[in-house]
């Protein structure tokens, strides 16, 4: 069915356009992403089961804290005082683990410094009274850091509301009588001879604090050395979009939601073609009872409106230790979304094909077929549902884009996934970052949708035009 | 005609009832109360809540009585989460909100998306026309939820923390106090506040798909015979195409109008739910974080009731619009 169908004449069509085949291979490179990582987490899967160790485990992956909270991505430099903010940020860690009686712990690399991973950035492996050494250098550097700081920050403010209050008093002078303007320009004249010592000093005090940042920042780094080689490549994948509000990876986030937006998408796009191939199929060539059944289904179930079925089974599975606990069955978590949007979505396939059926049966060549003697299901399954593929192939790439966008929506609704990352969640959790200006994470988890979405769109009305004469484009 | 509409109804009652029936199943799968009051609840609480919402009956007296209360309308128990209110307040309360923010969403969507798609008719095949295309596909790929944020964000959000004026209000919907003698004026002010923000934003998420599916609808037209027949007898282009043409692709465009109609009361939760306004969807929404069984059994009773209802609307008017369509 498969084979003839890539032979056909609507196929070589659309092998034609380029734009068509050119998203189709974005989806490609999307659809490698999902396998590889369904992959892994099968090899992982199976390590565990036979009692060894999971090698990959990306879902921990994406819930471990490899930066400090909100660290912009690549191409996006820090000011300084958010640099300070980093330098501190591990000086704090560190002096809770440091503050600890070390020496007399059977094992500080088990028992506490393992606490201090971030990812593939480790603590350098010495002796014990090496890396004091280190973290009392690093300490140091970071308090003489932490006073030049305040000193700055004490300076900036005192320059700014000096130059406030000049920038005021100009704004005044434009409006003032003659005899004013005077006091007013002796009165900037005052400040500015105030301001003068002041930015003089902040010259010396700035390039003071610039070179202690380097040392403080130098002394983390022999504590804690950046990971180099194959571990650098995947500390520097996992920093590369930078950090969300807790600390963990946005680009190991965003790259494991393919595979939970995938999953959705085989599978309720699979289950409703299927669902509604059959069903429509069947209801068209039997007709009689049988079609009478499936259009009162399909009346029945298009009555409902989909959000409010999905309102019901979400409330039909809170609780339930099987199908509501995200933290031991993410993917059980699942199956409410599946039943929903299946039940919803087999609805617009079935009405498709059972059309599509009823023109088809009454062609000649079932006519033939049946005149040489071929049961009604071979002469349904051989003849009459691989001539609807067309339709199975456009509705499922419809419905698959169909079926991730509302994860996003439903997800956004807290009725969607929990307990793995995908889009919806991502987009909702950064929703708050909006105000501090952080676009790092709600920015690459809407590019990758965007992206998939887009592909999607351009394919499936590549297919149309190819497929459907009548299309009009 | 009022045969028609009396035998679609007649229909459509078995329908409605076996919804009823699976829906009040489902919501029973698990005990509504314990949901509502955790694992080990206070007995005495218990049997007050379970005495209320006659849970105590048999499934088949409970079928009945509920089928009972949505015939004549009785929603009067009290809510669980929302002290004080009874369903039928909440139910009700609600309505006006919702309509506020999507009658002038479809309206506008539906008039702007025509005349874009007369547009693109007009010229096709030309550089205008392939550049609205080219737009409509990438506004209909970027996901609603991406719209809804960074309008909100730069069109209240930012404009609010840096001090900026803006029209819009970031969240909230009051937009029913008369205030003295200006009441009207007032009731505007207030609207423009709290709903046009939204509205924009539906009209622009609505219009990707909106455009395309017009456009294909005129373009299909303008293929007929009829066009065909006055180009020959010299009418010119833009007259073909206002006059003979819109006045034929109307009808799909009616079509689809119905068709969304029941939209108009679920299609805008996510809007609702982001702006804080109290609307059917974001009543339903907060009903099931809260467990509160009684409005979420009586809000899928009637959004069920307004499906059926307007999807027997489009086939009447349908039949109306379209004199092809026989009712039969």
């Amino acid at each position: 069915m498969i084979r003839r169908l890539l032979r056909s004449r609507g196929m070589v069509k659309f092998r034609r356009n380029r734009l068509a085949l050119f998203a189709s291979g974005v989806i490609g490179l999307y659809a490698a992403i999902f396998v590889a990582i369904i992959g892994m987490e099968i090899y992982d899967g199976i390590a565990q089961a036979v009692g060894g160790e999971a090698k990959f485990s990306l879902r921990e992956g994406t819930r471990i804290r490899v930066l400090p909270r909100q660290t912009p991505g690549f191409l996006e430099s820090q000011t300084p005082s958010e640099r300070y903010n980093d330098i501190r940020w591990h000086h704090q860690r560190m002096e809770r683990i440091f503050d600890r009686d070390l020496e007399s712990m059977d094992d500080p690399w088990v028992q506490a410094f393992n606490e201090l991973d971030l990812a593939e950035r480790k603590l350098q492996r010495a002796e014990l009274g090496e890396i004091l050494a280190r973290w009392e250098a690093f300490d140091e550097a970071f308090l003489v850091l932490d006073d030049l700081y305040l000193e700055r920050d004490d300076m900036l403010d005192l320059v700014g509301s000096i130059r406030d209050e000049i920038a005021d008093l100009r704004g005044d002078l434009r409006g003032a009588e003659a005899s004013e303007a005077e006091e007013i320009r002796g009165e900037i004249a005052a400040l500015e001879e105030e301001l003068a010592p002041e930015v003089e000093y902040l010259a010396e005090v700035e390039p003071e604090f610039f070179a202690q940042e380097e040392i403080a920042r130098g002394a983390l780094l022999e504590l804690m050395p950046m990971p180099t080689g194959w571990e650098g490549v995947k500390y520097g994948f996992r920093t590369f979009l930078g950090s969300d509000v807790s600390g963990r990876s946005i680009a190991c986030r965003a790259f494991y939601s393919i595979k939970v937006a995938f999953q959705i998408g085989f599978v309720v796009a699979g289950i409703s073609v299927l669902i509604g191939t059959v069903l429509g199929a069947a209801g068209a060539f039997y007709a009689g009872w049988v079609d009478a059944i499936v259009m009162w289904l399909v009346t029945t179930l298009s009555s409902v409106p989909y959000l409010v079925l999905l309102v019901v089974l979400a409330y039909m599975f809170t609780g339930s230790t099987l199908f509501d606990n995200p933290r031991e069955y993410p993917e059980l978590q699942l199956v409410k979304l599946y039943t929903a949007m299946g039940l919803a979505f087999w609805i617009g396939t079935a009405r498709v094909i059972r059309g599509e059926v009823m023109k088809i049966k009454e062609l000649e060549y079932v006519q033939a077929a049946t005149a040489i003697g071929f049961g009604r299901v071979y002469i349904l399954l051989r003849h009459v549902v691989p001539n609807t593929a067309h339709i199975m192939f456009i509705n499922f790439s419809l419905l698959f884009i169909g079926a991730i966008k509302s994860e996003v929506i439903l997800s956004f609704l807290g009725l969607g996934v929990s307990g793995q990352p995908s889009w919806g969640t991502m987009i909702s959790l950064a929703k708050d970052d909006l105000s501090n200006y952080f676009f790092w994470e709600i920015g690459s988890a809407s590019f990758l949708l965007f992206v998939l979405v887009l592909a999607f769109n351009i394919v499936s009305d590549a297919l149309q035009d190819a497929f459907d004469p009548r299309h009009v484009s | 005609m009022w045969a028609f509409i009396l035998r679609k109804l007649l229909y459509n009652i078995p329908v409605y009832l076996s919804i009823i029936f699976l829906m009040m199943l489902a919501l029973r799968v698990q005990n509504p109360v314990y949901a509502y009051l955790g694992k080990n609840p206070d007995q005495q609480q218990y049997d007050e809540l379970s005495r209320q919402m006659g849970l105590d009956d048999s499934f088949p007296v409970q079928y009945v009585k509920f089928v009972g209360k949505v015939v004549t309308g009785d929603f009067s128990e009290n809510s669980w989460a929302q002290r004080g209110r009874s369903v039928k307040d909440i139910l009700v309360k609600s309505i006006p909100p919702s309509l506020s923010v999507t009658v002038p969403t479809l309206f506008t969507s539906v008039v702007v998306s025509v005349a874009i798609a007369l547009l693109s008719a007009y010229y096709r095949g030309r550089p205008v026309d392939q550049t609205l295309m080219v737009l409509a596909v990438l506004g209909m790929s970027i996901s609603y939820l991406v719209y809804i944020i960074f309008g909100q964000f730069f069109f209240a959000g930012l404009p609010a923390a840096e001090g900026a004026w803006t029209p819009f209000a970031i969240q909230g919907y009051e937009p029913w106090m008369p205030i003295g003698p200006q009441a009207e004026q007032a009731r505007l002010i207030n609207w423009v506040t709290y709903c046009l923000l939204p509205v924009i934003i539906g009209v622009v998420v609505a219009m990707g798909y909106d455009t395309r599916f017009y456009r294909a609808v005129m373009v299909e037209e303008s293929s007929r015979d009829y066009i065909v027949t006055a180009a020959a007898k010299g009418a010119s282009k833009r007259k073909i195409i206002f006059v003979h043409m819109l006045k034929n692709a109307m009808i799909p465009v009616i079509t689809r109008v119905m068709s969304s109609l029941p939209f108009l009361i679920t299609g805008s939760i996510l809007i609702e739910m982001y702006f804080g306004i109290p609307g059917m969807g974001f009543q339903l929404i907060n009903a099931i974080t809260a467990k509160d069984f009684p409005v979420i059994q009586s809000y899928v009773a009637l959004f069920a009731a307004i499906f059926i209802l307007s999807v027997i609307l489009t086939d009447v008017l349908y039949a109306l619009v379209d004199p092809r369509v026989r009712l039969s």
